[in-house]
C-alpha cells in the first residue's frame, strides 16, 4: 500500500520550530500530529492538521536516550485522537541535511507505543515521523496488518510543494 | 534529464524528476483544459487524471487544442481527445482519462499532487474546491467569460486555492449571492460564448504558476494567487481583493472535519 503524508508548509515550519527549541535535559523533542485519512486510487493519504509539542515537564529524565516522554503525553495524544477521530503521528528531528531514518531504539519504541493509539481509533492508521533539515521519512501502522508500512511519499503543501522524502 | 527539456534546464537540476514524479488532475477538457493537456505534457509532467464526461462537437473546434474534425464527426470522448495530445508528446506520461464527472471518482481526484479546475460556474468551482482542500491538493482555477453588451467585453481569471492559505471564498472569488444567482439560472444557462486566445491566455498563466510553485526559477512570494485577465485590454493583474484577504487565516477550512474522508473505512 501506498502511503502519502502531506502536511502545509506552515505547519511543518511550526513544527521543525519548536522541535528546536532546546529542552532543560532532553537532547531532542518530541511531538504528535494530529491527521485525517483519506483513501486514494493509488493508497492512503494521511493528512496533518494539529501539531501538539510536548510541555518540557512531560519529558523524562533518562540520559540513555536522546528522548522519553512520560504518561501525560500519551494521555493528551490518545485523547485529541478519540475527541477528533483523528490519526496520531509521533514526529522529531535528526537536525541535519539529507534523508533521515529511525534509530534502533525509535523504531523499537515506537512499535511499543503507536499501536497503542488502536485502543482509542481502532480503524485508523496511526505511525511516526521523523524529519531532518529537508527530508523526511515515516512509518504507519495500518488496521489489521502489524508491521508497519514504510510512508512512501511525504509532501509539504504550499509555495513551493516541498516533496520531503519517499518516491522524491 | 532528456534532451528534450534541456531548454529548460534553469527550472533546476531535480525539475525533470519533480515533472515526471508528480500527477496533475485537470477537470474539464475544453478550451481551458485542453491548453493544460497539451502543455503539461510539453513540460514533461509524468501523470495525468482527466475528467470530463463530455463528447467533442462541432461547436468545440473553436477552442479545443489538439481536436480535429474527424473528433468532431466521431464524437470522441474529450479524455480521449487529451490523452491523445499527451501520448504523442511522451508515450511514457500514465493517462487516467476518466469519463464521468470528477465527483463520481474521488479516488482519482484524490490521488493529484495539483488540480487545475477549468469549470463552468460557481458552484462547480465551489466544490471542485472543498474536494481539493479535504485531500490538501493546490487548485488552480481558470475561467472566461464573454459578457455581452455594447460592446462586447472579454475578462477572466485565474486563482489559486493554496491548502492553508485563504480560499476561493476569502478573496470573494466566490460569493453566496453568486451561488443564488446561479441556482436561479439553472438549466437556463446555455452555451456561453467562449475563445482560442483567452483561454490560451489562462492556461498558460496557470501553467507558470504550477511551475513556479513546483520548481521556482526565481524567488516567489508566499501566499495565494488571484489574477484578473482584462481580454480587452489584453492585460494580467494582481487582484486587490487578496492583498486584502491574504492578510487574515482563511475561516472556511479551519477545522480538523474539513480534511479528508468522512466516511472514513479501512
Amino acid at each position: 500500500m501506498n502511503v502519502h503524508f502531506k502536511l502545509t508548509v506552515a505547519l511543518l515550519g511550526g513544527i521543525v520550530a519548536d522541535l528546536r527549541r532546546p529542552h532543560p535535559f532532553a537532547a531532542e523533542r518530541a511531538g504528535f500530529i494530529g491527521c485525517k485519512v483519506s483513501r486514494c486510487r493509488d493508497g492512503l493519504l494521511v493528512l496533518a492538521h494539529t501539531y501538539m509539542p510536548l510541555p518540557d515537564d512531560w519529558y523524562a529524565d533518562d540520559q540513555r536516550f536522546g528522548c522519553v516522554f512520560n504518561s501525560h503525553a500519551m494521555r493528551a495524544a490518545m485523547q485529541f485522537a478519540l475527541t477528533n477521530d483523528a490519526s496520531m503521528f509521533h514526529v522529531h528531528l535528526h537536525d541535519h541535511k539529507g534523508f533521515p531514518w529511525f534509530s534502533r531504539p525509535d523504531i523499537r519504541e515506537s512499535a511499543r507505543y503507536v499501536p497503542d493509539f488502536w485502543n482509542v481509533k481502532p480503524m485508523l492508521p496511526h505511525g511516526t515521523l521523523v524529519l531532518s533539515a529537508d527530508a523526511a521519512a515515516g512509518l504507519c501502522w495500518y488496521p489489521e496488518i502489524n508491521k508497519p508500512i514504510r510512508i512512501s511519499r511525504i509532501t509539504a503543501v504550499g509555495f513551493p510543494i516541498r516533496f520531503l522524502g519517499g518516491s522524491f | 534529464m532528456k534532451t528534450i527539456h534541456i531548454r529548460q534546464s534553469f527550472l533546476g537540476e531535480r525539475s525533470h524528476e519533480l515533472f515526471t514524479g508528480v500527477r496533475i488532475g485537470v477537470v474539464g477538457l475544453g478550451g481551458g483544459g485542453s491548453h493544460i493537456a497539451q502543455q503539461s505534457a510539453y513540460l514533461g509532467i509524468g501523470h495525468f487524471a482527466f475528467f470530463d464526461p463530455d463528447f467533442l462537437d462541432f461547436p468545440n473546434l473553436n477552442r479545443t487544442v489538439g481536436a480535429t474534425l474527424a473528433d468532431a464527426n466521431a464524437k470522441t470522448p474529450k479524455v480521449a481527445v487529451a490523452e491523445r495530445v499527451v501520448k504523442s508528446v511522451n508515450s511514457d506520461a500514465e493517462v487516467w482519462a476518466i469519463q464521468t464527472e470528477w465527483q463520481k471518482d474521488f479516488d482519482s481526484l484524490r490521488a493529484c499532487d495539483a488540480v487545475f479546475g477549468c469549470l463552468d460556474g460557481f458552484s462547480q468551482r465551489a466544490q471542485l474546491e472543498e474536494s481539493c482542500r479535504r485531500a490538501m491538493i493546490p487548485l488552480i482555477d481558470i475561467g472566461m467569460d464573454v459578457h455581452k453588451g455594447d460592446p462586447y467585453s472579454i475578462s477572466g481569471q485565474v486563482v489559486v486555492s493554496m491548502p492553508g492559505l485563504p480560499c476561493f471564498r476569502c478573496v470573494g472569488f466566490i460569493r453566496a449571492k453568486d451561488l443564488d444567482e446561479e441556482g436561479r439560472r439553472y438549466g437556463v444557462a446555455g452555451g456561453n460564448p467562449q475563445v482560442v486566445w483567452s483561454n490560451g491566455v489562462l492556461a498558460s498563466t496557470a501553467m507558470g504558476i504550477f511551475v513556479q510553485m513546483l520548481a521556482p526559477w526565481c524567488p516567489i512570494r508566499s501566499g495565494s494567487r488571484f489574477i484578473g485577465y482584462d481580454g480587452d485590454g489584453f492585460t494580467l493583474e494582481h487582484d486587490s481583493r487578496l492583498t486584502v484577504a491574504s492578510q487574515t487565516q482563511c475561516t472556511h477550512f479551519t477545522s480538523i472535519s474539513d480534511l479528508g474522508d468522512p466516511f472514513w473505512n479501512p
